[in-house]
């Protein structure tokens, strides 16, 4: 079977992009850091190590472009964050490759690729019949995590490409736990009125085990946290994710598709939040939310 | 760095939040309004300040597309402060594939460049793939400093500020190079009434897809239909009696297995 070569730097998703990549051939990994490629290695039958630990997109993509030679490949898959689709873009101008971003789904044609992916900010679908050699970005949660091969791949070391670029890096802060690993993610909107709420968020997402962010506006207009949610920022894929005070806005909701159940609370019933939602609780998040957090201690005792 | 030219590339794209369709699920496209993206509107406005700034000489803004409205958007450059506005000519642009755009933009940078900037959107507004200017910059050896929320420029070097999964990312690039901006970069401005008048005299010179050195695919569209998302959509009102709509949903989410 001909290789199918997977760019990830995080072992969720690169469990469930090896899911993708087997269903089209032999699942290959390109990867950063020791870590990853540990916990990695036995849902690929190679992984190729580049051994950097600050990402820096041209170090990055052209060790990428290297593998595809050697494994003479004309599918790439990445992940649909702002590394993967940069890393993607980068392989499909340099490599004179097809590019299909936010795609649930990859089948094969005789010739062709069949590829269904989201567009017009995940209102609709389109099923669109690509050429080969094809890299695609697969949407967060499309594909279920992979199961482990009986044996780890061989790990392959990989230098990183050549730059001119400097890099400095500050790791997010987080308050509490990673909201794109968390199981639970608490997430807060516009209707929040002032940054002390959040407190009650915060308490919420603790009581559950879980983590907390916010949408973009709260983030990026008002300060009140370093990340959000959203397309443009962090892609969660949790069991449970509470959207508090959210209008569901595009950008947003891309983001949290890959969540298992959603709970929507929000006082107008119209928001296309109840849309995207499994439970929708319609009614003042300022009335509900305290209750919840109540009963919730009420049921841990 | 008196010399330094600057490419703008925007788009048309349709306003998503306007996006109607049809009872069998078809979207109706014709009806949905097209607009400037907010990303590439930040984009002219970083242009526009390198302009003003004395760090670049000359800004040039670019979209592909045939129609007026795509004239329009670059009538609006032209108000924002740019300085020359090209239309490369390619009838039913939003079917062709990223590869084209992508193609498109790197030969008219050759053609009509030399560039040491060039400026997109982070992500347009209807598609968002963020792919378009990652692969301008591979397709002509420029360095790519993506998702800038800040962008300085100093003795020929560009330094951006952006915000990716993991964390802030200070980067920091010699010239030629692409740079992708989000809309949280600026406050793009509004042109003034003289400016918008003066902008309807300005010539937007035009170019034949076909003249550049580009394949022009199409996207082989199979199917295209509204997304209905698969969800249970069960709706619990909390607008009088809270503790049981509380007891309601905490006992729905213990059925789940998800607290």
């Amino acid at each position: 079977m001909a290789s199918v070569i997977v760019y990830a730097d995080e072992a969720s998703t690169g469990r469930q992009l090896a899911s993708a990549a087997k269903s089209l051939g032999d699942p290959v990994l390109v990867t950063l850091g020791e870590d990853n490629a540990d916990a990695l290695s036995r849902y690929y039958k190679r992984v190729y190590l580049l051994e950097d630990s600050i990402f820096d997109p041209l170090k990055t993509y052209k060790p990428i472009m290297d593998v595809i030679d050697k494994e003479s490949t004309s599918i790439v898959l990445s992940p649909c964050s702002n590394k993967g689709r940069m890393i993607a873009g980068l392989i499909a101008g340099g490599k004179n490759f097809n590019v299909a971003t936010d795609v649930m789904k990859l089948e094969h044609g005789d010739e062709k690729i069949l590829v269904t992916k989201l567009t017009f900010g995940g209102n609709a679908y389109a099923k669109l019949s690509m050429t080969k050699p094809l890299v695609a970005c697969i949407a967060s949660g499309s594909y279920k995590e992979s199961e482990p091969f009986p044996e780890p791949g061989e790990i392959i070391r990989i230098s990183p490409g050549d730059s001119s670029l400097s890099v400095k890096f500050t790791p997010r802060r987080l308050e509490g736990a990673d909201p794109t690993k968390a199981e639970v993610v608490v997430g807060a909107g516009r209707g929040l009125k002032k940054k002390e709420d959040l407190e009650m968020i915060k308490e919420l997402a603790s009581l559950l085990g879980g983590a907390w962010s916010v949408t973009r506006p709260l983030a990026a207009d008002y300060g009140w946290a370093d990340s959000w949610i959203g397309i443009s920022g962090l892609i969660i894929s949790p069991k449970l994710y509470i959207a508090i005070g959210i209008s569901g806005q595009p950008h947003h909701t891309m983001g949290v598709r890959g969540s298992k159940v959603i709970v929507a609370i929000n006082n107008d019933e119209s928001a296309p939040i109840f849309e995207e939602a499994d439970y929708g609780v319609v009614g003042d998040l300022y009335n509900i939310v305290p209750v919840l957090i109540e009963k919730l201690k009420q049921r841990k005792k | 760095m008196g010399m330094t030219r600057v490419l703008v590339s925007i788009k048309l794209t349709y306003d998503v939040n306007q996006l109607k369709f049809e009872k069998d699920g078809t979207p109706i496209l014709d009806a949905c309004p097209r607009v400037m993206g907010e990303a590439d509107k930040c984009a002219i406005e970083e242009a526009v300040k390198l302009k003003e700034s004395g760090k670049a000489e000359e800004v040039v803004a670019l979209t592909i597309g045939s129609t007026k409205e795509h004239q329009r958007i670059l009538r609006d450059a032209y108000a924002m402060g740019v300085d020359k506005a090209y239309m490369v000519r390619l009838d039913s642009d939003d079917m062709a594939t990223a590869t084209t755009i992508a193609k498109i933009i790197a030969s008219f940078a050759e053609k009509t460049g030399p560039y040491d900037i060039i400026l997109l959107g982070s992500g347009a507004s209807d598609t968002h793939s963020s792919v378009v200017g990652p692969m301008v910059a591979s397709l002509l050896g420029y360095n790519l400093l993506a998702n800038a929320d800040r962008i300085e420029v100093k003795d020929s070097l560009v330094s951006i500020t952006s915000t990716l999964e993991d964390g802030q990312y200070v980067v920091e690039s010699p010239l030629p190079v692409v740079v992708t901006v989000t809309s949280e970069a600026n406050q793009p401005r509004i042109p003034t009434i003289r400016d918008i008048l003066r902008s309807k005299k300005k010539p937007i010179e035009e170019i034949e897809a076909a003249d550049l050195e580009a394949d022009l695919s199409r996207i082989e569209l199979v199917e295209i239909k509204k997304f209905e998302v698969p969800r249970k959509r069960i709706k619990i009102d909390a607008t009088s009696n809270v503790g049981e709509a509380v007891d309601k949903l905490i006992k729905e989410l213990e059925n789940e297995g998800v607290i």
